[in-house]
């Protein structure tokens, strides 16, 4: 059996390349797909604890944030294709108008 | 297993790494499959086959399809080049990553199992899809019927924001034509005030027909 702090730290390393990804990538879609990532990095955590307490919880919330995540990359990339129509760009430098 | 983990876990990290480094869009997503893939093995070993499947269906094919579409809709596989408008943001980034990944390996290494782990796995039923069913529609039914309205949201969100925005009516009653008609001259170069003009035209032959009978 693997300790469960194996994963909880596989977990947080994927979660922290996530994290840079989101940082430092430059295009709208490039930034989706390090989103994706750190929810994964989340699944893998919650998915650890549930084996860890022997409660199905954490693999119901798996589930729930599965079909989260499906949601959001159908609304995020009509977003982006609504955006590329008009601005001709995905880049998220040039799409600074709502900025402060 | 121990062996399994390892060699999951490395998939999972150079996935992952391929992922926020790759130039082209499509590799990067590409890598992202492979850390998808690694997570559903990863949640094999923890006793979620459930959960495996619907990792690979629902992420690796369904997802990743749309992103991948996405990408050669948009053409966007060219990374942009140029400056960075933010000064040193890859070092800070670089830098912040490291302190969370630490922190987190250390937060891991300091958690300890409430129960004995094998009695917890006995606990779980395997994760199948009877036993996580059963608790989706006891103790979480409304999450469940939250995620479900969620979802038609989601669809109904995304019809409407890729819809064509709704063309100029055509059928706009002749006063009103007249007023927003631009100057003869321009009015031959844009498509839409054509047919006013035309109708201008034939008004006129109509007059002249009028005078020589």
């Amino acid at each position: 059996m693997v300790p469960t702090s194996y994963y909880i730290a596989l977990s947080g390393i994927l979660f922290a390349l996530g994290m840079i990804g989101v940082l430092t990538r430059r295009t709208a879609i490039m930034v989706f797909l390090s989103v994706e990532l750190m929810l994964n990095a989340s699944n893998i955590a919650l998915v650890a604890f549930a084996r860890s307490w022997g409660d199905l919880t954490g693999q119901t919330a798996v589930f729930v944030v599965m079909t989260l995540a499906a949601a959001e990359v159908a609304i995020g990339l009509a977003i982006i294709v609504a955006i590329f129509r008009k601005r001709e760009t995905t880049n998220v430098d040039d799409l600074a108008a709502m900025k402060g | 297993m121990m062996i399994a983990f390892i060699l999951l876990g490395a998939l999972t990290l150079v996935g992952g790494v391929i992922t926020i480094a790759a130039r082209n869009a499509v590799h990067a997503s590409l890598g992202l499959v492979g850390t998808l893939i690694s997570v559903a093995g990863l949640f094999a070993t923890l006793n979620a086959s459930f959960l495996a499947a619907t990792q690979v269906i629902v992420y690796a094919g369904a997802i990743m399809v749309l992103f991948l579409f996405v990408i050669m809709l948009l053409n966007a596989n060219a990374p942009i080049t140029g400056r960075d408008p933010i000064p040193f943001v890859r070092e800070l980034a670089g830098l912040g990553g490291v302190v969370l990944a630490g922190s987190f390996v250390i937060l891991a290494v300091s958690y300890k199992d409430p129960l004995p782990l094998a009695a917890a796995t006995t606990a779980l039923g395997g994760g199948s899809a009877s036993v996580i069913g059963e608790t989706l529609l006891t103790r979480f039914l409304l999450p469940f019927e939250a995620v479900s309205i969620l979802l038609l949201v989601a669809i109904v969100g995304a019809v409407a924001l890729v819809q064509r925005p709704v063309a100029q009516p055509d059928n706009v009653p002749d006063s009103e034509a007249e007023l927003l008609a631009p100057p003869v001259g321009s009015a031959i170069s844009r498509g839409g005030q054509q047919p006013a003009f035309q109708q201008q035209s034939l008004q006129h032959k109509n007059d002249e027909g009028e005078v020589r009978a």
